[in-house]
């Protein structure tokens, strides 16, 4: 069903400067999935994201969103068109408002005039953001300030959401609490891709996964059957 | 000095007219907080609309702040004008490039400024230039209240742009954190452009209060740009209160070093105070 498909990342090779990260990295998300990334640090996760939201740019190879080839498009354009990306280490403006920081989420102009019922979408998702919605987004504790970034990500009303190692630093419980957000994110039809090192936890949550070392795409497929291979628990766990 | 009260002339006008330092810096401190390059040709840009508003004035016969009306679009035009065709290309390649650029835009202001109105010493004069008004003993002039006013009328003005308008929200963002800030849809060209505009608009501002109270020349514009300098770094990097109060003390310490140490220490007491600051709180007054 190819009509199915809303990311088609094919063959990119990306570099840094002069250093190559990913080599023949391809993956596709299905709409309504949820499609985890999981890989070791280092492994390139990070740059293929940035690469997808259009903040680097493959130099072979291209990534098509609904059919149009986004690969050379800005970063700024790409959230316009419905790519979402929560970068990793919760980027959130510092010295603005809770309530800020999630409107100017809805800058694009395809979400402008949407603004005030995703603000109520979002509260209704983490009550305890609008409990704190004038405070500076500083002021928050690590778990809420990923639901703020998770929250200003779905402010840009996303067909696909990304987010970039949710799960970093945070206690299991919170954890257990963002993935149960997003399985209604998920319900209320937006697509998302995930990347973690938590690869036990990702996994069962996940549709689908790749698994991704030193820049490639090593294994792809159901999740919960990747769980089960013994490669990733001998590259992760050390089984 | 005969009493403390007649120290209540110089602390008053120092306070009042600190208010133009205000404005000047407030433009600085915009483009400094998006861009992070100091435009070191912000003082002859102010010194420029000094002079328009000069020649609107002597050869068209519009008052000074009436002509602010067309001044504002028009420096907004041309700030945006600068931006994208000079700064920001040189910007794309380093910050340093960009810095280099606004040197040069600045010593061509003052050198088209020596050929069109030679190096003589100008000023606005109107039908309010000598006047002054009186509280209880104290003398004050009006254009010094009329830097205040503005002052706070310039701030009011850009603190709701910036809180209340999603252009606003934009430059507010991306002088926290620009990669995030493209991530949410803002394009940073745009956002310079808007910045840099507005700084210019305030320069045209600048220019004509600056030239309703002090005599100008085409080189002011370093000496003002020292001052802004002073003024944000006192007050605090990206704080729009640190401007204002910074303004302020700037104005009153320059005000009560010209009365104690006479012209010499007219610049050397804000200075000095600069440097007390910024021993006791690195950060300025209202930085975090």
């Amino acid at each position: 069903m190819p009509e199915d498909v809303l990311l088609n990342v094919k063959d990119i090779d990306v570099f840094y400067g002069t250093l190559q990260i990913l080599w023949n990295v391809s993956l596709e998300v299905l709409t309504g999935e949820l499609v985890a990334i999981a890989g070791a640090n280092g492994a390139g996760k990070s740059t293929l994201l940035k690469t997808i939201a259009g903040m680097m740019h493959p130099t072979t190879g291209n990534i098509e969103f609904l059919g149009e080839d986004i690969s050379r498009k800005n970063a700024y354009n790409i959230v316009t068109m419905g790519i979402s990306l929560v970068p990793e280490g919760r980027g959130l403006f510092p010295e603005m408002t809770v309530s800020e920081n999630l409107m100017i989420g809805s800058y694009n102009r395809n979400a402008r005039a949407l603004s005030k019922e995703q603000l109520c979408r979002v509260y209704d998702l983490f009550p305890i953001l609008k409990e704190r919605k004038n405070q500076m987004a500083k002021t928050l504790s690590g778990g809420e300030q990923q639901m703020l970034v998770i929250g200003r990500g779905l402010m840009s009303n996303p067909k696909l959401l990304i987010i970039d190692e949710m799960s970093l630093g945070l206690s299991p419980l919170i954890v257990n609490n963002l993935f149960q957000v997003l399985h209604e994110i998920k319900e209320a039809g937006v697509t998302l891709l995930l990347v973690e090192q938590n690869v036990w936890k990702t996994l069962h949550e996940a549709d689908r996964a790749y698994v991704i070392e030193t820049g490639r795409i090593v294994m792809s497929g159901d999740a919960l059957k990747l769980c089960e291979e013994v490669e990733i628990r001998n590259a992760y766990f050390g089984v | 000095m005969d009493s403390l009260a007649d120290l209540a002339t110089p602390i008053t006008m120092g306070i009042l007219y600190g208010g133009l330092y205000v404005v000047i810096a407030l433009g600085l401190s915009l483009v400094f907080g998006v861009m992070k390059v100091i435009n070191v040709a912000h003082g002859d840009m102010v010194v420029l609309g000094s002079y328009i508003a000069f020649v609107a004035s002597t050869s068209l016969g519009i008052d000074p702040i009436l002509w602010l009306v067309l001044g504002i679009p028009l420096f907004f035009i041309l700030g945006i004008v600068i931006q994208r065709f000079f700064l920001y290309r040189a910007f794309k390649m380093s910050a340093d490039a960009a810095l280099i650029i606004a040197f040069g835009l600045g010593l061509i202001i003052q050198n088209a400024e020596q050929l069109a109105w030679t190096p003589l010493s100008r000023s606005l004069q109107t039908s309010y230039s000598l006047k002054s008004f009186q509280i209880g003993e104290v003398y004050i002039p009006l254009v010094y209240l009329l830097d205040f006013i503005a002052a706070l009328i310039i701030i009011l003005i850009i603190h709701q742009f910036l809180k209340r308008t999603y252009l606003g929200q934009a430059i507010t963002a991306a002088s926290q954190d620009r990669q995030t800030a493209e991530l949410m849809g803002i394009n940073p060209a745009r956002v310079y452009q808007i910045a840099f505009g507005i700084s210019m608009a305030l320069a045209a501002v600048g220019g004509v209060f600056l030239g309703l109270t002090f005599p100008f020349t085409p080189t002011s514009g370093v000496s003002f740009l020292i001052i802004a300098f002073g003024v944000i770094i006192l007050g605090g990097l990206g704080s729009m209160t640190g401007t204002f109060i910074g303004g302020l003390i700037f104005g009153l310490s320059q005000s009560l070093g010209g009365t104690f140490l006479g012209p010499t220490g007219q610049l050397l007491v804000p200075f000095v105070m600069v440097i007390v600051i910024l021993t006791i709180r690195p950060q300025g007054l209202f930085g975090r």
